[in-house]
């Protein structure tokens, strides 16, 4: 797919850091979301290429303003969705009340 | 069938290296040394070759053996087994004259990917 992942000799996007004390986790969430996708993959519900073309598919402008793992978020919510896992429906209710919780 | 997944089965994930290579004789359509070009493919499903070597002249350099082709499994078509290599590009053949003479990159590519030059 000819999207803006594949961003190789684009200009403009900064530098790449390559910091090699990166830590792998900045926070908590990310490890969580790691885990579910390797999980998920473990468990067959959908491969680790099919779960790529899903991180692909994340609208462009978006895609630019999401983190690393905010993308693997995405593009496990929307595995979940399209093979029947959760509805899309069950997810919008889920983090309607977990907002509601925080407010 | 879904999997359990179990402490087993996260060991032998993330303690076998190389899991993700097939044990399957298929024959190369490749050698060591051959030049080959990456094919211009725009498919609207998954791909594992950028747009940036589209075209581009490339040195087969190793062979890794036999894999699943990243494009047919995302598509859920089944695994196409074919052979991925390591193919080195000349930067400047990548990024045109103003790159570095002695740069070069490496990019592993599948059977389908190539034709040869």
């Amino acid at each position: 797919m000819n999207s803006i992942h594949d961003m190789g000799g684009m200009h403009g996007l900064g530098v790449v850091n390559t910091a090699d004390d990166e830590i792998v986790f900045h926070a908590d969430w990310e490890g969580h979301t790691m885990a579910l996708a390797r999980a998920m993959m473990a468990g067959k519900h959908f491969s680790l290429d099919e779960y790529r073309h899903a991180m692909e598919r994340i609208d462009p402008a978006r895609y630019l303003g999401l983190s690393y793992y905010e993308r693997w978020l995405a593009g496990t919510i929307a595995m979940l969705v399209k093979k029947g896992v959760i509805t899309q429906d069950e997810y919008d209710a889920q983090l309607g009340a977990l907002s509601q919780e925080e407010a | 069938m879904m999997a359990v997944v179990d402490l087993d089965l996260v060991r032998s994930l993330y303690k076998t290296p190389g899991a993700a290579q097939l044990k399957l004789d298929v024959a190369p359509r490749f050698k060591l040394g051959d030049v080959v070009v990456a094919l211009n493919i725009n498919p609207s499903g998954h791909t594992r070759l950028p747009r940036y070597i589209r075209g581009k002249k490339g040195v087969v350099e190793r062979d890794h053996g036999v894999f699943h082709l990243p494009d047919s499994r995302a598509a859920g078509k089944g695994d196409a087994a074919q052979h991925m290599y390591t193919v080195c590009f000349d930067a400047r053949e990548v990024w045109g004259d103003e790159a570095p003479a002695k740069d070069s990159l490496r990019i592993n590519l599948w059977d389908d990917y190539m034709t040869l030059a």
